[in-house]
């Protein structure tokens, strides 16, 4: 045999075996399964006051493994989430952080157009919550705060948080306006008086002529350090 | 067709060689090379200590892998030493964005560990080839790095697997070798019991590299007060979950007063043998001195770096001044990490920079400013107008025409409007006078951090006998010194405050202080909030406070969106003089510690090889 046809050969037979390995398709469906939903106030029925980042849906897929690696869903910032890209399958859901009472994961099958929502009582309810402008850059921010289940972690600080963007929250604040106006509490509720319950923060120097997005948040000294928060107020700082 | 006949000729020739197969293979040791003579086992302990998981200059707390198989510690070929801990907790501001150490970097030594226990079990076989009492200080020496080993796995993820014997596959099945997590108690427990082993086992004294009894003891008095906090302030602060509950993190708060004594009587047993530096006359100077006089009786364990090796030398000294681009104290590399005004502020409040009517005092030069304070500190951080290499710390941030009013006033007018005149380089003058100092800082706009941002530099570990010229990336061969005696005296003073023990704390914080050249304590002194600030003081920049406000549980309230301050001072033209402002640090980031970074979390790719070590640290 000649040396170019044994290598024509080769090279032929090396190409078959390339390619009849790749005739076993990968057959798996992809992630055609999607879980969407809102969380929900036990109390009031609207939809939870958070913010990005601020705790999420977690989902342990069960179909295969007693332990999974949990994958989780951020709750967004007008209390609903959806992910429109999960595997079918049966899994756990549970939520992950967060200042609300405790509720006890759940076990579902999980397939294309799922939903489901969950019923939170959150440690604090941010009631009242009113913001004025008293002068030219002073923002005076009044608020109560109410305790519907006792027994409720500690309360750590009570703090505006203000940004550009409706997206506001720890996390999605502007520093020298939000922490800096921070108030320390450091007790119990049961400690909590009156002038505590139904509190005011003052927001100075404020820059004219711009638009805030402007909330207040109550954080605890629970497992993730969580804040239950207010409704989100526009503003609009007068021009010079 | 010759050549076909040829290698046929050579396949036959080489099959008739290789009757004899089972021969001793040349490219790797034997057990009897090894374990035949002390220089055998030498070079096998060798890389034992090589590898122990010492947080030295090289250490880089967010895992930063060398390409070599090191992920974190032991790097190979690594110079930037401003990633450090105390770059992410506080004591300093660094490169790191804010608390970017947290998660670790899935250290997971075993293989390690295996080293360890291959030589605790495979030396007494070979006890022939050496003495009695050789034989028995090399197990004792053994238990000392698998304690090692343990101790830096015990304070990231809390309960691990305890693995005491050599694991073989395929002789064990997948299932004995997937061991489940040992409760945290018991890993620490398990790390005391290796170091008593140690102590009875190892020799009096040994080279300053390797252990002896006493260093076993050393370390013992920091994993148990560690053990012990972990049980009296992780009882009080942690996050629930599945790990907590089966006892896998978190220690029963009844449990922590005996770690506490433990430590207190491992401590004891150094007394005598180690002692503090006291080498020189000037305070300041003996403690400068500490970190860089090899025959210090202090050393209780170090690690040597060697010149002209790559891996075994250090940057240190070129890593940590500034304006390495003008060559102004360095002939290369870059500074990139700066004490903050709260790290020296454990020392005094720096409110003297002020009037009592809120003007800021005025001083004559840079340097006026730290006159007085604690030796400690000075031999702890360079101030300004300190001099190194011959050239001053002229950290200048900026020119006021004049200045009238307060400093607080001053400091809360919005950016922008304030009225001192800067420049973005170091070489612009006005009326003669550089605007920004040599070593002075870039206005933030500039983006440049190698030079600091808080007015302050380290002084701690650099070595000022050497010149401009002769400072370099990997021209520093200064040791690191792992275990030092004061750390041992402050062991037991925290243990004996927890276990109200006044008088013996007294005693070792004064020992310290009046080495520090600070003011002696009394006994109502002896607090909670003085043995933890003592600490601070003293073990600054060594690696230790990360962990230490871990463990007392108290980093998620100091790192709680904390924005650190520098103390920097401006030069007031009308008036010929410098004054100090405290003021953010020039990047002004933010630092969070979650809860849940008690722990790190349980390694995935180890979740994935071994379930048994589910549940996952709580949080995760």
């Amino acid at each position: 045999m000649k040396l170019k046809s044994f290598k024509i050969l080769s090279l032929g037979v090396s190409l078959l075996f390339f390619a009849s390995s790749c005739v076993k398709m990968d057959t798996y469906t992809g992630p055609d399964a999607s879980l969407t939903g809102n969380v929900i106030e036990d109390g009031s029925k609207n939809n939870v006051q958070t913010c990005s980042g601020n705790f999420s849906i977690r989902l342990e897929q069960l179909s295969w493994d007693s332990t999974p690696a949990p994958q989780d869903i951020p709750v967004k910032y007008d209390g609903s989430y959806q992910n429109t890209k999960i595997f079918s399958g049966h899994y756990r859901v549970s939520i992950h952080g967060g200042a609300f009472w405790p509720v006890a994961p759940e076990e579902m099958d999980i397939s294309s157009g799922t939903v489901h929502d969950f019923k939170l009582t959150p440690y604090l309810t941010i009631s009242d919550f009113n913001a004025e402008m008293t002068d030219s850059t002073t923002l005076r921010l009044t608020y109560s705060l109410d305790a519907p289940v006792a027994g409720i972690p500690k309360i750590l600080e009570v703090q505006p948080y203000l940004n550009t963007t409706q997206i506001v929250g720890p996390g999605a604040s502007i520093y020298d306006f939000s922490d800096l106006n921070k108030i320390a509490v450091n007790k119990d509720w049961a400690d909590f008086n009156d002038a505590d319950k139904n509190g005011e923060i003052i927001v100075s120097n404020l820059i004219p002529g711009r638009i805030f997005y402007v909330r207040v948040g109550v954080k605890f000294d629970n497992n993730d350090k969580s804040s239950n928060l207010s409704n989100v107020i526009k503003i609009t700082v007068p021009g010079k | 067709m010759k050549k076909r006949f040829l290698t046929i000729v050579a396949g036959c020739l080489m099959l008739a060689s290789c009757q004899k197969l089972d021969i001793p293979p040349v490219d790797i040791l034997t057990d009897d090379q090894i374990f035949g003579s002390e220089a055998g086992i030498n070079a096998y302990l060798a890389q034992v200590y090589r590898k122990l998981p010492i947080e030295d200059f090289t250490y880089r707390p967010d895992g930063r892998n060398d390409g070599v198989g090191n992920v974190g510690f032991n790097l190979h070929h690594e110079w930037e030493h401003f990633y450090c801990e105390a770059a992410a907790d506080g004591e300093m501001v660094g490169p790191y964005g804010g608390v970017d150490i947290a998660g670790g970097f899935g250290y997971w030594p075993y293989k390690d560990i295996r080293d360890v226990n291959y030589f605790i079990e495979t030396l007494p076989t070979y006890a022939k080839n050496f003495t009695a009492d050789k034989v028995t200080s090399l197990m004792g020496e053994a238990h000392f790095l698998r304690a090692y080993y343990y101790f830096a796995l015990a304070k990231r993820y809390g309960g691990i697997p305890i693995i005491k014997y050599v694991q073989n596959y395929p002789e064990q099945t997948i299932e004995e070798l997937q061991v489940p997590r040992n409760t945290e108690e018991e890993v620490w427990n398990f790390i005391g019991e290796d170091l008593d082993t140690a102590y009875q086992m190892c020799g009096e004294t040994s080279v300053a590299e390797r252990a002896n009894k006493y260093v076993a003891m050393a370390l013992k008095s920091r994993a148990m007060v560690y053990a012990g906090s972990i049980a009296r302030y992780g009882s009080q602060t942690f996050v629930d979950g599945d790990a907590r509950s089966q006892g896998l993190v978190g220690i029963s708060a009844d449990k922590a007063a005996g770690y506490y004594q433990k430590a207190i009587d491992a401590a004891k047993t150094l007394e005598g043998h180690y002692s503090l530096y006291r080498a020189k006359g000037d305070k300041t100077e003996n403690y400068v001195n500490i970190f860089l006089d090899s025959k210090s009786p202090e050393n209780i364990l170090i690690r040597s770096f060697f010149a002209g090796e790559p891996e075994r030398n250090h940057s240190f000294d070129a890593t940590y001044s500034p304006n390495s681009d003008m060559n102004y104290m360095t002939a290369g590399g870059l500074s990139r990490t700066y004490p903050t005004l709260e790290f020296v502020q454990h020392f005094d409040s720096f409110d003297f920079v002020t009037n009592a009517d809120g003007t800021p005092r005025r001083y004559n030069s840079q340097a006026e400013m730290a006159q007085g304070l604690e030796p400690r500190l000075r031999g702890t951080v360079y101030f300004p107008g300190d001099v190194l290499r011959g050239v001053p710390f002229d950290v200048q941030a900026g020119i006021y025409p004049s200045f009238s009013g307060t400093a607080a006033d001053e400091v809360a007018k919005p950016t922008g409007t304030r009225s001192f005149i800067l420049s973005g380089d170091h070489t612009t003058l006005r009326n003669g006078r550089l605007i920004i100092g040599k070593a002075g800082m870039y206005p933030p706009a500039f983006g440049n951090d190698n030079n600091t941002r808080t007015g302050f530099y380290v002084r701690k570990y650099i070595d000022p006998t050497k010149g401009i010229s002769a400072v370099n990336l990997f021209t520093s061969t200064t040791p690191w010194i792992e275990l030092r005696y004061a750390e041992v005296l402050l062991n037991r003073a925290e243990a004996d405050i927890e276990l109200n023990q006044t008088a013996d704390a007294l005693k070792c914080i004064n020992d310290l202080r009046d080495r520090a050249g600070a003011s002696l304590a009394t006994a109502a002194d002896m607090t909670v909030a003085t043995y933890r600030n003592e600490r601070a003081k003293e073990l600054a920049f060594e690696n230790h406070y990360w962990w230490d406000i871990k463990r007392w549980r108290i980093a998620d309230q100091l790192l709680n969106n904390t924005h650190f301050h520098g103390l920097m001072p401006y030069y007031v033209e009308s008036e010929n003089k410098y004054i100090f402002l405290k003021e953010l640090e020039l990047f002004n980031r933010n630092y969070y510690f979650d809860k849940k970074f008690y722990y790190e979390q349980i390694p995935g790719g180890e979740l994935a090889t071994n379930p048994n070590l589910y549940p996952n640290n709580p949080g995760y």
